[in-house]
């Protein structure tokens, strides 16, 4: 199967990762300003306000990639590189995803000693190096050769991405309630 | 040169009368200078002040209420009622196998009131055990208050003195209070309740060790937004005291001190907060047998050169 063959599933692969990115990233922008103890609600709440706000913010990549395909000269090849660009990206954001969703299985299923070990040595860190991760995608993009304009569409899913949590913050959140 | 805590310096207490004292912006500026912590002074030289330079006590309330709230996030991703309760549930059935009849847990410093209201919703320790939080902040406890009452959950708060309340506390506890406390004012602290009629005392505080700086930093870095918030916690894990210190200044007359998980037993990656606990002499052995395999956990003063090696 060549890149371009993958590129409905790559593309599918980016855009639901966005998506889940987006409703912890709703969660990460509500923790810390509530302190009631029942909060399942607001938590599930938080978490469909970030993948609104993601959801609306993803369409910047998709439509950068369109207008990327519309204005080449030669479509198939600005297509090539896209998918390429594609594979480039995901690599990175894929181990990255991984490591976080094996220390939040063993955050939640294990003792709270053993969590602490999740929370200290995984989440916690993993939330600091989550720029870093983005930055790793769209190095990811041009170690595959995929070209400017690829890039250019990985940088705007990556700037994307890490506004969810600032901008779902500032509208839902900047107030501490309870 | 010391670590000092912003939230000491900007919210001072009468601790006899509990009334606040006014807080002049630049004196605490410039002790923070002094104390050679720039970025400290930059965070308090932000704060609001009125025109006699003392800072505006609802500004500081609010920024203490958030500030607090903020922290609490830290105290769920630790767990820190389970963590609590896997000694307090041994440490009651100690105390109720020893004294008939209701009981009061007292957390002194509540602050918030997390670990109150947290064992008010889950109900861990039973319903006789009587729960009352107390600091001597009257913005933290109305919020506190206010915050339970929301959940309709069975504690109260107090504004005052823990060691000073009209009904005798049966167990006190805390959470990252300890370090708060320097030189003498540490053994006095827990003179104060050697002297009460208390059965036992389990303070938890963060371990002192190599990485709790580091930790902290990381921690207060991604989980907290304002930079008080991260200041003070990375400078509460450097204010941590030793468990020679901790157990040095428990032992007081009548109580046996014990460290339970002290830094030569336990694994730094999970145990970030451990408890300091002191018991009447005559609960050492049911406190011993309720924990089970965990009581190896626990050690006293002559045992902690053996443990850390």
């Amino acid at each position: 199967m060549t890149p371009q063959d993958a590129a409905p599933a790559l593309a599918g692969a980016l855009i639901a990762l966005g998506l889940v990115d987006s409703a912890f990233s709703g969660f990460r922008a509500y923790a810390g300003r509530d302190a009631r103890i029942r909060k399942g609600r607001a938590v599930v709440r938080a978490s469909l306000r970030g993948l609104a706000v993601g959801g609306g913010l993803l369409l910047a990549p998709v439509f950068t990639a369109g207008a990327v395909l519309l204005a080449a000269a030669d479509r198939h090849r600005a297509y090539a590189a896209l998918a390429e660009g594609g594979i480039g990206f995901l690599v990175p954001l894929a181990c990255y995803a991984t490591a976080v969703l094996l220390s939040l299985a063993a955050y939640l299923v294990l003792p709270f000693r053993a969590s602490t070990l999740a929370m200290v040595a995984g989440l916690g860190p993993l939330t600091l190096l989550r720029p870093l991760a983005v930055a790793a995608a769209c190095a990811g993009v041009l170690v595959r050769g995929a070209g400017v304009s690829a890039l250019l569409v990985g940088a705007v899913a990556g700037a994307a991405v890490l506004s969810v949590e600032p901008l779902v913050h500032r509208r839902w959140y900047a107030v501490p309630r309870g | 040169m010391p670590h000092l805590e912003i939230s000491d310096l900007i919210t001072v207490t009468d601790p006899r009368s509990g009334a606040r004292l006014p807080v002049h912006r630049g004196e605490v500026v410039h002790r923070l200078r002094e104390a050679g912590d720039r970025r400290a002074a930059r965070i308090v030289a932000a704060l609001p002040a009125d025109r006699h330079d003392v800072l505006d006590p609802r500004a500081v309330d609010r920024l203490m209420i958030g500030v607090h709230t903020e922290l609490q996030r830290l105290s769920e991703e630790l767990r820190l009622g389970e963590r609590l309760v896997h000694v307090l549930g041994p440490l009651f059935e100690a105390v109720r196998a020893t004294v008939p009849g209701p009981l009061r847990l007292v957390d002194v410093g509540s602050g918030l009131g997390y670990v109150v209201r947290w064992l008010a919703a889950h109900g861990p320790l039973g319903p006789e055990v009587e729960l009352v939080g107390v600091d001597l902040d009257a913005a933290l406890v109305g919020e506190a208050d206010r915050l339970a009452r929301a959940e309709e959950l069975d504690c109260r708060f107090v504004h005052g003195n823990a060691f000073d309340l009209p009904e005798a506390a049966t167990v006190y506890v805390s959470t990252g209070v300890l370090h708060h406390f320097r030189g003498p004012d540490l053994a006095e602290f827990f003179r104060a309740q050697a002297a009460s009629p208390a059965l036992a005392f389990c303070h938890f505080d963060i371990a002192a060790t190599r990485l709790a700086p580091v930790g902290a930093w990381v921690f207060h870095r991604t989980r907290m937004r304002h930079p008080l918030g991260r200041h003070d916690g990375v400078a509460s894990a450097r204010r941590a005291h030793t468990d020679e210190t901790l157990l040095h200044a428990a032992a007081a007359p009548g109580m046996r001190p014990l460290l339970y998980e002290p830094r030569g037993l336990a694994n730094p990656f999970c145990t970030t907060l451990r408890p300091i606990i002191g018991v009447r002499p005559e609960l050492e052995a049911p406190l011993r047998r309720a924990l089970g395999r965990a009581a190896r956990r626990l050690v006293g003063p002559e045992q902690l050169v053996g443990a850390a090696r």
